[in-house]
């Protein structure tokens, strides 16, 4: 087991250097620069910006100015943010994601588990129908719909949330709300179906022979072997919640880094659009190692080599 | 209990439920919308204000680039430094007229080339005397390459400047200098009849070279002396706090010399970039008024056009397309300017622009400074195909398909096709659509790589030059290849005359030759759009869509009297969006 984490640590770092690699040649072979404006800027002033950024030295140069600066943890300036660091721009904005994700993920669990084991356990009956249903709208309608339909709702309608902004504890609910729902509609069914498939397998009829009642079997027996899909959607599904929505972030004007994916790329703001996709790819490597971990105590059949 | 596993009949059961969810769902958006239609005040949303009289609530539509006068070069920054510094002068609220601000008069020489400033005696922030050397400092460090400002061609109206951000000479060449702490001395390059208006421009403001040189000093990065913690500023308001992409806090600057004058001791800003969103706010009473930079979603104009806290006013921008004059068939002028007449522009602006924008076939907006537009049809089928024809298309198969480019927009997409389905109508051309991210865009439109491009300019100063030095050989943003040695010489005739009339004439000469040879096709003048609270006072529509905080304040005793609006309009005309 322990082996097995490290190997998985060291498999990281190819894996990273190809992503640096990657991002930085799609980042610096799109057309047009981060200084071009409207406006035209005389040709020594456009050296003198060049200059300052390392923009003017040849690209093997530059990336490898770049990995050295990477490996000591500096990930660059801003060209769109001048006065900023890539490190800091990352440092003001992650927190703020992260507290919306957690409310998401707290939220979309909640519904999600809830809505799935009424549907496993009340297969084919109202309740069942009604919460796979549900599941299905939550599905369907886009977070660029939702959200405002929850503005409308909550604060236009009934003043009792602001409709946008951060800062305190009431601005969380509505983002939350609409960036949980999605996952909480994605969860709900795997959870019904994860459940479904095992309640037919030897070691249910077993329980069930044993004469353990029904509660215990649901939960100790069914629950377990049923989140198994659940845990591994959750694995991306948390890194791209913590790395922030770029529709919920925009629509409620929550500072977190999300919008940064969209816009630093429209900006040309190269170092900050290098820093986002690291942060991501960081997460999205973590959580699949932890999710491979987690899956050897839901399910016994699993061993690591 | 008994699990069948049946994920056919799953499928058919989820269906009704379903539909009756969509159903309920409709209903609720129905219910919602309804909600928003002009309630029994006639507002858009709350009209008491949720702060003491002495605060506003504003929107700023996002981070800015720079606070730093010499460097910024973008409206979010523009919008902050104006409300922060106070330059030579400033711009009357209405009508944009240059007043005294730090200088307290001035005086031309006979050739109008030299003005000398009297300066008041005044504070920066931190109670440090602020001198006509802060001024020298600034106006040479816009102009020094080591500074990189995007605008350094601001600083070329000084004799010396544009050679000091060539690199040719160094930046103490430049013809700005302080006689003595309180008298500061320029010479302009040419006569410039704009220079003052233009002076009220954030890149004129003063710098406090003391506090670069302290931090420098104690080893701070100077390039970080707006931030909150270090800035030293001389204007109105002062920043108090600044959370990245949240909001900034102003408070009133007791030290500036006008403080008595200034009505609100809090100003909050915040940074929605989404125009929906900011709307939301609005409704909700988060902002007492969207701000400058924050635009009306253009989808809903005419729907807010019905609020009594909606106002428009006409915006010193022209919205145009360009054309690439260096190959055939668009070499030809006769095929460029049959294009331009082939356009029903009262149309594209009644049902596609739709923000109630002026009609234009000619590039100076009318009324400009005292300039009289050109009377050109705005519209004129008959003769742009007689044209055509002259220019050897007889049939329109002859002429090859013709492509347009446009920055990724609905917006820009929108009368692009209009304008494709009318040159198809009237000519019979084929137009192919190509729509680019900005970036993308920028590079193609620089590198001359495109036929016909969309374009649009948001003068810089009052006066005409601002648009027609588009067209000259030298401008870097003449994107059209086209060049007229004749039209190059007007202007530079015209900039050197000192009667304003006759440069006017002459202005207009150089216009009636370049628009003769259409190497760009003007659309529409823009128009500005916005939502105000009944409770907002001080807010003047003027052209340049400035609007500084010093002259706003709150009216609590009056909430519903509309019929005496908070906007004056410059125009009876009705006008509407900006499209960037």
């Amino acid at each position: 087991m322990k082996a097995y984490v490290i190997r998985r640590l060291l498999e990281l770092i190819p894996t990273a250097l190809i992503i640096v690699l990657g991002s930085f040649a799609l980042v610096r072979l799109a057309p047009g620069s981060p200084f071009s404006s409207e406006k035209e800027i005389p040709p020594e002033i456009r050296r003198q910006l060049d200059a300052k950024y390392g923009f003017d030295r040849p690209l093997p140069e530059q990336f490898i100015r770049y990995v050295g600066n990477l490996l000591r943890g500096d990930l660059g300036p801003s060209t769109k943010y001048p006065q900023r660091s890539v490190n800091e721009i990352i440092a003001d904005g992650f927190p703020v994601s992260l507290t919306l994700a957690g409310v998401a993920l707290v939220w979309s669990l909640l519904l999600g588990i809830t809505a799935g084991i009424i549907g496993a356990v009340r297969q084919n009956t109202a309740w069942d129908h009604a919460a796979m249903a549900a599941a299905l709208v939550g599905i369907s309608i886009p977070s660029f719909v939702l959200g405002p339909l929850l503005v409308l709702l909550f604060a236009l309608r009934l003043h009792l949330l602001p409709p946008a902004g951060w800062g305190d504890l009431r601005h969380v609910f509505l983002p939350g709300l609409t960036l949980g729902t999605i996952y909480a509609a994605s969860i709900a069914r795997l959870t019904r179906g994860g459940m479904l498939e095992v309640v037919r397998s030897d070691f249910i009829r077993t329980a069930r022979a044993k004469g353990l009642s029904e509660r215990l079997i649901i939960w100790r027996h069914m629950l377990k072997g049923g989140l198994l899909p659940v845990v591994s959607y959750l694995g991306p599904a948390i890194a791209s919640m913590l790395t922030g929505s770029v529709v919920v972030e925009k629509i409620f004007n929550v500072p977190g880094i999300g919008p940064y994916f969209v816009d630093a790329a429209f900006n040309r703001d190269y170092f900050l659009v290098m820093g986002i996709v690291l942060l991501y790819a960081f997460f999205l490597l973590l959580l699949n190692l932890v999710v491979d971990v987690i899956y050897g105590f839901l399910d016994p059949r699993i061993e690591y080599p | 209990m008994v699990f069948p596993q049946s994920p056919a009949s799953l499928s058919i059961v989820v269906q009704l439920p379903f539909i009756r969810a969509v159903a309920v769902l409709g209903a609720g958006l129905m219910l919602t919308l309804a909600g928003c239609r002009p309630n029994e005040t006639g507002y858009f949303g709350t009209t008491t204000p949720r702060h003491g009289p002495d605060e506003l609530w504003i929107n700023n539509a996002g981070e800015p680039e720079w606070l730093d006068p010499n460097k910024c070069a973008d409206g979010n920054g523009g919008e902050i430094l104006w409300n922060t510094f106070a330059g030579l002068v400033q711009a009357h609220p209405a009508t944009l007229e240059p007043l005294p601000d730090i200088a307290t008069h001035w005086d031309i020489s006979e050739d109008g080339r030299t003005y000398t400033f009297r300066l008041r005696p005044s504070k920066w922030s931190d109670d440090r005397p602020l001198t006509a050397h802060d001024f020298v400092y600034s106006f040479r460090r816009l102009v020094d390459p080591a500074t990189a400002s995007k605008y350094a061609t601001n600083g070329h109206i000084f004799q010396g400047g544009a050679a000091i951000s060539r690199g040719a000479a160094a930046p103490a060449t430049l013809a700005v200098h302080a006689l003595d702490d309180l008298t500061l001395e320029v010479t302009l390059v040419n006569p410039i009849p704009y220079f003052l208006n233009f002076l009220t421009f954030y890149s004129f403001m003063p710098i406090p070279r003391h506090l670069l040189e302290d931090l420098a000093a104690r080893g701070i990065d100077p390039e970080l002396w707006t931030r909150p913690e270090h800035v030293v500023c001389n204007g109105p308001y002062r920043m108090t706090e600044w959370k990245f992409r949240q909001r900034m806090v102003f408070e009133k600057n007791p030290q500036y010399w006008d403080a008595t004058n200034v009505r609100l001791a809090r100003v909050r800003v915040a940074m929605v970039e989404s125009y929906t969103t900011a709307l939301n706010m609005y409704a909700a009473g988060e902002f007492d008024w969207p701000g400058s930079n924050t635009s009306l979603p253009a989808e809903f104009l005419d729907e807010l056009a019905r609020y009594h806290d909606f106002h428009r006013h006409p915006y010193l921008a022209v919205y145009y397309y360009w054309i690439n004059t260096q190959a055939p068939p668009l070499d030809d002028p006769l095929v460029r300017r049959a294009l331009s007449l082939a356009i029903d522009r009262e149309a594209l602006v009644t049902h596609v622009a739709r923000g109630g924008q002026i009609p234009s076939a000619s590039l100076v907006p009318d009324g400009l400074a005292g300039y009289r537009a050109l009377s050109l049809p705005l519209f004129d089928p008959e003769q742009a195909r007689q044209l055509l024809r002259e220019a050897g298309y007889a049939k329109p198969a002859d002429l090859p398909p013709i492509a347009l480019m446009y920055n990724t927009s609905e917006g820009h997409k929108q009368v692009a096709e209009a304008i494709q389905q009318m040159w198809k109508k009237e000519l019979g051309i084929r137009v192919e659509l190509e729509n680019q991210e900005w970036k993308v865009f920028l590079a193609n439109a620089e590198q001359l790589n495109f036929q016909v491009c969309r374009m649009g300019w948001t003068g810089d100063y009052a006066d005409p030059f601002t648009f027609l030095e588009l067209l000259t050989t030298a401008c870097g943003n003449n994107h059209s290849n086209w060049s007229s040695p004749d039209y190059d010489a007007l202007l530079r005739v015209a900039n050197r005359e000192s009667d304003p009339a006759t440069r006017l004439k002459l202005l207009r000469e150089a216009e009636a030759l370049a628009i003769a040879a259409q190497p760009l096709i003007p659309l529409y003048v823009y128009t500005r759009s916005q939502l105000i609270k009944p409770y907002v006072r001080g807010i003047e529509g003027n052209h340049q869509d400035r609007h500084p905080w010093k002259h706003i304040w709150i009216d609590e005793a009056d909430p519903n009297a509309h019929d005496q609006p908070p906007v004056r309009s410059g125009s009876a005309e009705p006008v509407g969006k900006e499209a960037g």
